[in-house]
C-alpha cells in the first residue's frame, strides 16, 4: 500500500513546524518578540507583497510559538501557563537618569577627608543585659539613663540635680541639632533662590539688619553725607524706578487706560455704596448742617438736651 | 518722555473725570487716530501716536513740548489742569456755565465768577463739580469748580461766588513763560 500520497497531502495541510532561514531568527521570549535579520527577498516582495508578508509573519510566529512550548510550564485554573524568562533586549529608558542628590555638608567633609561611610546596625549589644537592644526608638539605648530606675549622681552635683532630666535634655538637643543641620542641607540643596531667603529666618534677620543699618546711616543731621565712612562701607543704593517703554504700541496703553478707568468706576461705586445715604430724598448731611446752623450733629444734640449758654453765644457771634 | 505710571494715570483720570465724566473714554479711545498721554518734565501731553514717535527721536533736554499740554504734576504728586487742555475739555464738558459779557473780563483776569455775572448754568449741577465757563456767544473761556449746587444758587446774593476759578484763557498771556 502506497501512503506517500496521503502523507504528501497531510504535509501540505500541516506545514512543517520548523522554520528554515539562512540566518536564524532572534527570539526574545521575555518580550514575546521575534526579529528577522534576514535580507528581504526582492523577487517575492515585488511579485506578491501580500503573500510575502504573510509567509514572513508565519515564520516569525511559528518560531515564537515553538520556543514558547519549550518553556517550563505551571498549571493553573485556565490551563498550563508558560513561565517567561527575563527579556534579553535592552530597551532604552523612557525618562532621563535621576540627578544625583547634592551632597550634605557632612558628605562633602567626609569626601575631603577620605572618611569611609560606616553602616551602623539598628541594634546594639548590651553588655549588662546580654542581649541586642534598639539603638534608638522603643526601649532605645539612647534613652537608657532616662529610663533606668536608679542613676549615679556625680559627687559635686547640685541639690536639685536630676540626672534623668539632664540626659533627656541632652538627647533632645542632639535631635534639634540634627534637624537644624538637615534643614540647612535642604536649603543648600535648593540653591540661593529668593524663596529660600524669604523662608529662612536667618536670611530674614539678615535683611532686617541691613534695612535698619541703612536707615540708621541716613538718620543723621546731614542725612549721612558728612559721616565718617567705615572701611569697606558700600554706598546705599535705593530702589530704581521702572517705567514702561515709550515705544510700545499705543494699543496696549489704550487698553490699560480703559481697564484702569473701568476699575476706577467700580471702585467709586463701591465706596459710594459703603456709607448708606438714607432714602436719597433728604440730604442728611445738609439737613444736619441746616438744623444745627453749621455746627454739626453733636452740637445739635447737646442743644436739644438743654446745652450750655456759652455755646449759644458762640453761635451768635458767628 | 515716557508713558504715565498707573498712579499717575489714576490721578490724571480722576481730575479729567471731574470735568468731562465718562466722555474721557472718547479721549483715550479715539476713532480717527490713536492718541496717548505722555509725561515729559512733569507735564502731561496729549499727543497723537505719530507725533509721539517723531518726538521720541529728540533728546530729552532739547524737547520743549509736544502735542497738547494737559497740565502738570506738582512735586507732591497732585495734578493741575492747564488752560491748554480747554479745547478738549470744552468739547466733552458735562456741565457748563455761561457768563454775561460784563463778567467776562473779571473772569479772564483770574477772578471767581460771582452770581451777578452768571448767565446760564447747566441744570442740577452738584456742589464742587468741575465745569467749563463759556461766554454768552459760546466761546470757551476757562474752567472752574462750582461753589454751590444749582438749586442752592437761587437764594444767594449777587456778590457771592458761584464758580471758583481754576484756569482761564487769560493765562496764555499772564503765564506765557511757564505754561507750556
Amino acid at each position: 500500500m502506497d501512503v506517500s500520497n496521503i502523507l504528501a497531502s497531510h504535509a501540505a495541510k500541516y506545514q512543517s513546524v520548523t522554520v528554515e532561514k539562512e540566518t536564524s531568527l532572534d527570539v526574545d521570549v521575555g518580550y514575546l518578540t521575534v526579529v528577522d535579520p534576514n535580507p528581504i527577498d526582492e523577487d517575492s516582495y515585488k511579485s506578491n507583497l501580500e503573500e510575502h508578508l504573510q509567509s514572513l509573519a508565519r515564520d516569525g510566529i511559528q518560531s515564537l510559538l515553538s520556543s514558547l512550548f519549550t518553556l517550563p510550564t505551571k498549571s493553573s485554573d485556565d490551563g498550563p501557563l508558560a513561565q517567561l524568562p527575563p527579556p534579553k533586549i535592552q530597551l532604552p529608558r523612557a525618562k532621563p537618569l535621576p540627578k544625583p542628590k547634592p551632597p550634605t555638608k557632612w558628605e562633602q567633609f567626609a569626601a575631603a577627608k577620605g572618611i569611609q561611610k560606616k553602616r551602623k546596625d539598628r541594634k546594639e549589644w548590651d553588655e549588662e543585659r546580654q542581649e541586642w537592644v534598639n539603638r534608638w526608638g522603643k526601649d532605645g539605648k539612647n534613652k537608657q539613663t532616662e529610663e533606668q530606675w536608679i542613676t549615679e549622681v556625680p559627687l559635686n552635683a547640685d541639690v536639685d540635680y536630676d540626672p534623668r532630666k539632664v540626659a533627656r535634655e541632652e538627647r533632645k538637643a542632639r535631635v534639634a541639632k540634627n534637624e537644624k543641620q538637615r534643614q540647612g542641607n535642604l536649603a543648600r540643596a535648593q540653591g540661593p533662590s529668593s524663596s529660600v531667603a524669604d523662608t529662612n529666618p536667618r536670611e530674614q534677620r539678615k535683611k532686617e539688619i541691613t534695612k535698619s543699618l541703612s536707615s540708621a546711616r541716613i538718620s543723621t543731621a546731614s542725612m549721612g553725607r558728612f559721616d565718617k565712612k567705615l572701611e569697606g562701607e558700600k554706598k546705599i543704593r535705593g530702589v530704581k524706578r521702572k517705567f514702561d517703554a515709550n515705544e510700545q504700541p499705543v494699543e496696549h496703553e489704550k487698553n490699560a487706560s480703559l481697564a484702569l478707568l473701568s476699575k476706577m468706576e467700580s471702585d467709586a461705586k463701591k465706596t459710594r455704596a459703603a456709607p448708606p445715604s438714607g432714602d436719597g430724598v433728604v440730604n442728611v448731611r445738609k439737613a444736619v448742617r441746616f438744623a444745627s446752623k453749621g455746627q454739626g450733629g453733636i452740637a445739635l444734640g447737646r442743644e436739644s438736651s438743654g446745652g450750655s449758654t456759652k455755646r449759644k453765644q458762640g453761635a451768635k457771634r458767628r | 518722555m515716557r508713558p504715565l505710571t498707573e498712579d499717575e494715570s489714576k490721578t490724571l483720570f480722576t481730575k479729567l473725570t471731574n470735568y468731562i465724566g465718562k466722555n474721557l473714554i472718547h479721549l483715550i479711545d479715539r476713532k480717527d487716530e490713536p492718541y496717548c498721554f505722555r509725561l515729559h518734565k512733569d507735564r502731561v501731553y496729549y499727543v497723537s501716536e505719530s507725533s509721539m514717535r517723531l518726538g521720541s527721536s529728540i533728546a530729552r533736554p532739547n524737547l520743549v513740548s509736544l502735542g497738547t499740554c494737559f497740565g502738570k504734576f506738582s512735586k507732591s504728586g497732585k495734578f493741575k489742569l492747564h488752560i491748554s487742555s480747554l479745547d478738549y475739555i470744552a468739547q466733552y464738558a458735562k456741565y457748563k456755565v455761561w457768563i454775561k459779557p460784563n463778567g467776562e473780563m473779571p473772569f479772564l483776569y483770574g477772578n471767581h465768577v460771582v452770581k451777578a455775572h452768571l448767565g446760564r448754568i447747566t441744570e442740577d449741577t452738584p456742589e464742587h463739580q468741575g465745569l467749563v465757563v463759556f461766554s454768552m456767544s459760546d466761546v470757551p473761556l476757562g474752567f472752574g469748580v462750582t461753589a454751590r449746587s444749582t438749586v442752592d444758587t437761587r437764594k444767594m446774593d449777587p456778590t457771592s461766588i458761584i464758580v471758583f476759578h481754576q484756569a482761564d484763557v487769560g493765562e496764555y498771556l499772564r503765564d506765557e513763560d511757564t505754561l507750556f
